[in-house]
């Protein structure tokens, strides 16, 4: 058997198309995250429906509200009583006047038409009606006077 | 001074390791923040709440009332009627969800037949009035809107949207617990 035994110089490894690949796959992870979502709470599991398709126009300004409940990890509920989920905290529907009167009068402070602004309303699939209906309702109060409301769902793509 | 006069022709070798540190740190970080959320998409309704619209002058048709009525402990809906007729309790299905399900394409069709044609004129100035029980789980106000809205038509694999009803509104919500 022949043994090279000069070829000792340095092995060097191409670095180039590995750096390809791995700035492509940076480039494709930084397009697809999302940083926009926030506002959704990963606690609501929304109703499908087939028919709720993004709005063709990205909506300026909305406020969302997310209704829900506490789940554990395998989704079951732990609670039956529904909560609202605002950012950094949990409430009643008794609480949310309080807050939403507080969003109308920085949305007026801002110079903004309240009546442009969406109210999107983020239900659990298991949310009663009832309290859909009443957020709507407080959001129409005298001094909050919120004018377009939307419903969220997940699309569901079956046939 | 010391000048290398010899050396010059020197390869200068990037260095890669710290670049490739970075580069994988980012890697990862856009990895684990990936979170593959399904597309949202929402309704509009027409409020307000309870209310019935502005009058106008020309005479509208009659407002399409929709009754949901659902049991008042676990939410789920035995009831649909549409102008007094009962969709859900004689759909067929052997569970809740195919019932529903079927249930649902009755109400599309019956809205279908209302308007007679989608796209026609007429249909802009028609109204649904969804009336659920206080506890009706909130899908099927989902699914009944939707069903209210129109359907999905596929061609070529592409989804299309036919428009039926688009003004639809919530009658004054019902009190909780208060059934049937």
């Amino acid at each position: 058997m022949k043994f090279k035994k000069a070829n000792v110089a340095t092995a060097e490894i191409d670095m180039t198309p590995m750096i390809d690949i791995v700035f492509q796959l940076i480039a494709f992870f930084m397009v697809i995250t999302n940083f926009e979502q926030t506002q959704a709470d990963e606690r609501v599991i929304l109703a499908k429906d087939a028919l709720a398709m993004p709005p063709k126009v990205k909506r300026e300004d909305e406020l969302t509200v997310n209704i829900g409940f506490e789940r554990n990890l395998e989704g079951e509920k732990i609670d039956p009583q529904a909560y609202i989920f605002w950012p950094g905290e949990k409430m009643l529907i008794e609480g949310l006047e309080a807050k939403l009167r507080l969003e109308a009068q920085i949305y007026r402070d801002e110079g903004k038409d309240i009546k442009e602004i969406t109210v999107v309303i983020r239900a659990d699939a298991e949310v009663p009606t009832g309290i859909v209906q009443g957020v709507i309702k407080i959001a129409q109060k005298d001094g909050i006077k919120f004018e377009k409301f939307a419903i969220k769902a997940q699309q569901s793509v079956d046939p | 001074m010391k000048i290398r006069g010899t050396k010059s022709t020197e390869k200068i070798e990037p260095q890669m390791a710290p670049m490739i540190d970075v580069v994988f740190q980012l890697l990862i970080f856009f990895m684990l923040t990936l979170k593959i959320i399904e597309p949202e998409g929402d309704f509009t309704v027409n409020m307000p709440i309870g209310q019935s619209a502005a009058e106008s002058d020309s005479p509208k048709p009659p407002v399409i009332k929709v009754r949901m009525k659902a049991d008042p402990v676990t939410g789920e809906m035995y009831s649909m009627t549409i102008a007094n007729k009962e969709l859900f309790a004689s759909a067929p299905g052997a569970s809740q969800e195919e019932k529903s399900s079927n249930a649902f394409k009755r109400l599309n069709s019956e809205i279908l037949n209302a308007i007679g044609s989608p796209g026609n004129p007429l249909a802009d100035d028609q109204e649904v009035e969804l009336d659920p029980d206080f506890a009706l789980n909130s899908k099927y106000l989902i699914n009944a809107i939707g069903a209210c809205r129109g359907r999905v038509q596929r061609v070529n694999g592409q989804a299309r949207m036919i428009d039926y009803i688009k003004n639809i509104k919530f009658a004054s919500p019902r009190e909780e617990g208060a059934g049937g």
